[in-house]
Protein backbone atom coordinates (compact mmCIF):
# COMPACT_ATOMS: atom_id res chain seq x y z
CA UNK A 1 0.00 0.00 0.00
CA UNK A 2 1.37 3.44 -0.86
CA UNK A 3 0.38 6.83 0.46
CA UNK A 4 -2.25 7.53 -2.17
CA UNK A 5 -4.00 4.26 -1.43
CA UNK A 6 -3.78 5.06 2.26
CA UNK A 7 -5.44 8.44 1.73
CA UNK A 8 -8.05 6.81 -0.47
CA UNK A 9 -8.90 4.15 2.10
CA UNK A 10 -9.91 6.95 4.44
CA UNK A 11 -13.01 7.57 2.31
CA UNK A 12 -14.57 4.55 4.06
CA UNK A 13 -14.84 6.62 7.24
CA UNK A 14 -15.47 10.00 5.64
CA UNK A 15 -18.88 10.29 7.31
CA UNK A 16 -17.21 10.27 10.72
CA UNK A 17 -14.63 12.93 9.81
CA UNK A 18 -14.97 16.69 9.68
CA UNK A 19 -11.95 17.02 7.40
CA UNK A 20 -8.57 15.52 6.59
CA UNK A 21 -5.64 17.90 6.86
CA UNK A 22 -2.30 17.22 5.24
CA UNK A 23 0.54 19.38 6.58
CA UNK A 24 3.41 17.52 4.93
CA UNK A 25 3.41 14.32 2.87
CA UNK A 26 4.08 12.15 5.88
CA UNK A 27 1.41 13.56 8.20
CA UNK A 28 -2.37 13.28 8.02
CA UNK A 29 -4.71 14.85 10.53
CA UNK A 30 -8.17 13.30 10.73
CA UNK A 31 -10.31 15.89 12.45
CA UNK A 32 -13.47 14.49 13.98
CA UNK A 33 -15.98 15.06 16.76
CA UNK A 34 -15.17 13.34 20.04
CA UNK A 35 -18.10 10.93 19.59
CA UNK A 36 -16.59 9.50 16.42
CA UNK A 37 -12.96 9.31 17.57
CA UNK A 38 -13.41 5.81 18.94
CA UNK A 39 -14.72 4.49 15.63
CA UNK A 40 -12.06 6.29 13.58
CA UNK A 41 -9.25 5.01 15.82
CA UNK A 42 -10.67 1.50 15.61
CA UNK A 43 -10.68 1.67 11.81
CA UNK A 44 -7.10 2.95 11.67
CA UNK A 45 -5.84 0.43 14.19
CA UNK A 46 -7.74 -2.68 13.14
CA UNK A 47 -8.45 -2.20 9.42
CA UNK A 48 -5.39 -0.24 8.31
CA UNK A 49 -3.13 -2.01 10.81
CA UNK A 50 -1.44 1.14 12.06
CA UNK A 51 0.71 1.16 15.19
CA UNK A 52 -0.43 3.30 18.13
CA UNK A 53 2.37 5.73 18.98
CA UNK A 54 1.03 8.04 21.66
CA UNK A 55 -1.68 10.54 22.40
CA UNK A 56 -1.68 14.19 23.34
CA UNK A 57 -4.26 16.59 24.70
CA UNK A 58 -4.45 20.31 23.99
CA UNK A 59 -6.48 23.03 25.64
CA UNK A 60 -7.34 25.30 22.72
CA UNK A 61 -9.73 27.66 24.56
CA UNK A 62 -12.91 26.85 22.61
CA UNK A 63 -12.57 23.11 23.02
CA UNK A 64 -10.22 20.42 24.22
CA UNK A 65 -8.44 18.35 21.62
CA UNK A 66 -7.32 14.77 22.10
CA UNK A 67 -4.88 13.64 19.44
CA UNK A 68 -4.24 9.96 18.92
CA UNK A 69 -1.11 9.44 16.86
CA UNK A 70 -0.83 6.31 14.76
CA UNK A 71 2.08 5.30 12.56
CA UNK A 72 1.62 3.52 9.27
CA UNK A 73 5.08 1.98 9.17
CA UNK A 74 4.81 0.63 5.60
CA UNK A 75 4.62 4.13 4.13
CA UNK A 76 6.20 6.07 6.98
CA UNK A 77 3.05 8.11 7.49
CA UNK A 78 1.77 9.39 10.81
CA UNK A 79 -2.00 9.55 11.04
CA UNK A 80 -3.35 11.69 13.83
CA UNK A 81 -6.94 11.41 14.96
CA UNK A 82 -7.82 14.85 16.22
CA UNK A 83 -10.93 14.62 18.38
CA UNK A 84 -12.63 17.88 19.30
CA UNK A 85 -14.31 17.91 22.70
CA UNK A 86 -16.66 20.87 22.69
CA UNK A 87 -18.06 20.43 26.22
CA UNK A 88 -15.59 22.43 28.28
CA UNK A 89 -17.41 21.90 31.58
CA UNK A 90 -17.28 18.09 31.58
CA UNK A 91 -14.94 17.05 28.79
CA UNK A 92 -15.24 13.37 28.07
CA UNK A 93 -14.41 10.95 25.28
CA UNK A 94 -14.74 7.22 24.73
CA UNK A 95 -11.51 5.43 25.74
CA UNK A 96 -9.56 3.61 23.04
CA UNK A 97 -7.81 1.53 25.71
CA UNK A 98 -10.59 -1.04 25.27
CA UNK A 99 -8.93 -2.30 22.12
CA UNK A 100 -5.44 -0.77 22.56
CA UNK A 101 -4.19 -1.65 26.06
CA UNK A 102 -1.05 0.42 25.37
CA UNK A 103 -3.19 3.56 25.47
CA UNK A 104 -4.17 3.08 29.11
CA UNK A 105 -1.36 5.03 30.72
CA UNK A 106 -1.37 7.98 28.32
CA UNK A 107 -5.13 8.33 28.83
CA UNK A 108 -4.61 8.29 32.58
CA UNK A 109 -1.96 10.98 32.18
CA UNK A 110 -4.27 13.12 30.05
CA UNK A 111 -6.96 12.68 32.69
CA UNK A 112 -4.57 13.77 35.46
CA UNK A 113 -3.25 16.86 33.73
CA UNK A 114 -6.13 18.00 31.52
CA UNK A 115 -9.15 16.60 33.32
CA UNK A 116 -10.57 14.77 30.33
CA UNK A 117 -12.81 11.87 31.31
CA UNK A 118 -12.18 8.68 29.34
CA UNK A 119 -15.39 6.67 29.34
CA UNK A 120 -15.10 2.91 29.84
CA UNK A 121 -11.40 3.08 30.62
CA UNK A 122 -10.46 -0.15 32.43
CA UNK A 123 -8.37 1.47 35.18
CA UNK A 124 -8.73 5.22 35.71
CA UNK A 125 -6.51 5.68 38.77
CA UNK A 126 -4.19 8.67 39.21
CA UNK A 127 -0.93 8.18 37.38
CA UNK A 128 1.54 11.04 37.57
CA UNK A 129 0.29 13.78 39.89
CA UNK A 130 1.48 13.82 43.50
CA UNK A 131 -0.51 11.71 45.97
CA UNK A 132 -1.66 14.77 47.92
CA UNK A 133 -2.62 16.78 44.84
CA UNK A 134 -6.22 18.05 45.30
CA UNK A 135 -8.98 16.36 43.34
CA UNK A 136 -10.43 18.34 40.47
CA UNK A 137 -7.39 20.58 39.88
CA UNK A 138 -5.94 20.00 36.44
CA UNK A 139 -2.58 21.77 36.13
CA UNK A 140 -2.24 21.93 32.35
CA UNK A 141 -5.59 23.56 31.71
CA UNK A 142 -5.25 27.14 30.58
CA UNK A 143 -7.18 28.74 33.41
CA UNK A 144 -5.22 26.95 36.12
CA UNK A 145 -1.91 27.95 34.58
CA UNK A 146 -0.92 30.43 37.29
CA UNK A 147 -2.41 28.55 40.23
CA UNK A 148 0.09 26.76 42.37
CA UNK A 149 -0.47 24.27 45.13
CA UNK A 150 1.72 24.93 48.15
CA UNK B 1 38.05 18.43 64.59
CA UNK B 2 35.68 15.80 65.84
CA UNK B 3 36.28 12.18 65.00
CA UNK B 4 33.14 11.97 62.90
CA UNK B 5 34.08 15.03 60.84
CA UNK B 6 37.54 13.56 60.34
CA UNK B 7 36.01 10.30 59.15
CA UNK B 8 33.72 12.11 56.73
CA UNK B 9 36.68 13.96 55.23
CA UNK B 10 38.76 10.82 55.00
CA UNK B 11 36.16 8.79 53.15
CA UNK B 12 32.76 10.33 52.45
CA UNK B 13 30.11 7.75 51.66
CA UNK B 14 27.46 9.18 49.43
CA UNK B 15 23.85 8.33 48.79
CA UNK B 16 22.27 9.47 45.55
CA UNK B 17 18.79 11.01 45.67
CA UNK B 18 16.88 11.96 42.54
CA UNK B 19 14.09 14.35 43.49
CA UNK B 20 12.84 15.00 39.98
CA UNK B 21 15.85 15.34 37.73
CA UNK B 22 15.80 14.77 33.98
CA UNK B 23 18.51 12.10 34.48
CA UNK B 24 21.30 14.15 32.95
CA UNK B 25 22.89 14.97 36.31
CA UNK B 26 22.46 11.33 37.30
CA UNK B 27 24.41 10.28 34.23
CA UNK B 28 27.23 12.63 35.28
CA UNK B 29 27.20 11.03 38.73
CA UNK B 30 27.48 7.61 37.14
CA UNK B 31 30.47 9.02 35.22
CA UNK B 32 32.05 9.92 38.54
CA UNK B 33 31.73 6.43 39.90
CA UNK B 34 32.83 4.53 36.82
CA UNK B 35 36.50 3.98 35.85
CA UNK B 36 37.17 7.23 33.96
CA UNK B 37 36.86 9.43 37.04
CA UNK B 38 36.65 6.68 39.65
CA UNK B 39 36.07 8.78 42.77
CA UNK B 40 36.52 5.73 44.94
CA UNK B 41 40.25 6.49 44.72
CA UNK B 42 39.45 9.50 46.96
CA UNK B 43 37.47 7.30 49.32
CA UNK B 44 34.13 8.52 47.94
CA UNK B 45 31.87 5.51 47.86
CA UNK B 46 28.31 5.11 46.70
CA UNK B 47 26.17 3.35 49.29
CA UNK B 48 22.74 1.84 49.04
CA UNK B 49 21.20 3.27 52.19
CA UNK B 50 20.99 6.80 53.60
CA UNK B 51 21.79 5.32 57.02
CA UNK B 52 25.31 4.57 55.79
CA UNK B 53 25.76 7.92 54.07
CA UNK B 54 27.85 10.94 55.05
CA UNK B 55 26.69 12.95 52.07
CA UNK B 56 23.61 13.16 49.88
CA UNK B 57 23.97 13.82 46.18
CA UNK B 58 20.64 15.41 45.36
CA UNK B 59 19.78 15.96 41.70
CA UNK B 60 16.77 17.71 40.28
CA UNK B 61 14.19 20.21 41.37
CA UNK B 62 12.19 19.07 44.40
CA UNK B 63 8.68 18.11 43.32
CA UNK B 64 5.62 17.99 45.56
CA UNK B 65 5.80 14.21 45.60
CA UNK B 66 9.54 14.09 46.35
CA UNK B 67 9.78 16.77 49.08
CA UNK B 68 8.56 14.66 52.05
CA UNK B 69 10.69 11.75 50.82
CA UNK B 70 13.80 13.94 50.63
CA UNK B 71 13.17 15.06 54.21
CA UNK B 72 12.80 11.45 55.32
CA UNK B 73 16.05 10.49 53.61
CA UNK B 74 17.87 13.45 55.18
CA UNK B 75 16.56 12.54 58.63
CA UNK B 76 17.85 9.00 58.21
CA UNK B 77 21.43 10.04 57.46
CA UNK B 78 24.12 10.13 60.10
CA UNK B 79 25.12 13.69 61.09
CA UNK B 80 27.19 15.57 60.08
CA UNK B 81 25.76 15.11 56.63
CA UNK B 82 26.73 17.25 53.67
CA UNK B 83 23.96 17.82 51.14
CA UNK B 84 25.21 18.35 47.60
CA UNK B 85 22.75 20.10 45.31
CA UNK B 86 23.93 18.88 41.92
CA UNK B 87 22.89 20.85 38.86
CA UNK B 88 20.97 24.02 38.11
CA UNK B 89 17.58 22.56 39.10
CA UNK B 90 18.71 21.36 42.51
CA UNK B 91 20.55 24.63 43.21
CA UNK B 92 17.74 27.00 42.30
CA UNK B 93 14.92 25.18 40.43
CA UNK B 94 16.34 26.32 37.06
CA UNK B 95 13.93 26.34 34.15
CA UNK B 96 11.24 24.60 36.20
CA UNK B 97 10.69 27.39 38.72
CA UNK B 98 7.16 28.17 37.47
CA UNK B 99 6.16 24.51 37.24
CA UNK B 100 2.97 23.44 38.99
CA UNK B 101 4.70 20.47 40.62
CA UNK B 102 7.70 22.38 41.99
CA UNK B 103 8.06 23.00 45.73
CA UNK B 104 11.47 24.63 45.71
CA UNK B 105 15.20 24.14 45.43
CA UNK B 106 16.94 21.51 47.55
CA UNK B 107 18.35 23.97 50.14
CA UNK B 108 14.88 25.32 50.97
CA UNK B 109 13.47 21.84 51.64
CA UNK B 110 16.46 20.70 53.70
CA UNK B 111 16.50 23.93 55.75
CA UNK B 112 12.86 23.40 56.69
CA UNK B 113 13.90 20.46 58.84
CA UNK B 114 17.50 21.40 59.64
CA UNK B 115 18.35 25.13 59.45
CA UNK B 116 22.03 24.40 60.12
CA UNK B 117 22.43 21.83 57.36
CA UNK B 118 25.65 21.91 55.37
CA UNK B 119 24.66 22.44 51.75
CA UNK B 120 27.07 22.58 48.83
CA UNK B 121 25.99 23.81 45.43
CA UNK B 122 27.35 22.49 42.14
CA UNK B 123 25.65 24.44 39.36
CA UNK B 124 25.61 23.43 35.73
CA UNK B 125 23.25 21.76 33.34
CA UNK B 126 24.56 19.17 33.84
CA UNK B 127 27.71 19.94 35.88
CA UNK B 128 30.84 18.27 34.57
CA UNK B 129 32.23 15.43 36.67
CA UNK B 130 35.28 17.64 37.31
CA UNK B 131 32.96 20.32 38.70
CA UNK B 132 31.29 17.82 41.03
CA UNK B 133 34.69 16.60 42.29
CA UNK B 134 35.75 20.22 42.80
CA UNK B 135 32.54 20.90 44.73
CA UNK B 136 33.08 17.89 46.95
CA UNK B 137 36.68 18.92 47.67
CA UNK B 138 35.63 22.49 48.53
CA UNK B 139 32.78 21.33 50.77
CA UNK B 140 34.98 18.88 52.65
CA UNK B 141 37.76 21.42 53.11
CA UNK B 142 35.48 23.70 55.19
CA UNK B 143 34.22 20.91 57.45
Amino acid sequence: MDRDQLTESLTKIKNELIKVEKTVDSRLYLVCESLNAHKVSNFIFKTLGCRFVTATAIDSFHYYEVLYHFSHDQTGTVLTVKALIRDRENPSIESIAQFIPGAQWIEREMHDLMGIEFRNHPDMRRLILADDWPQGVYPLRKKTKDEKVS
Amino acid sequence: MSLSAKAVKKSPWVFHVNTGACNNCDIEIVDLLTPRFDVERFGIKLVGSPRHADALLVTGVVTAQAAPRLKKVYNQTAKPCVVFAIGACACGTGIFHTGYHVVGPVDKIIKEIDPNAIIAYVPGCPPKPEAIISGVVKALSIL
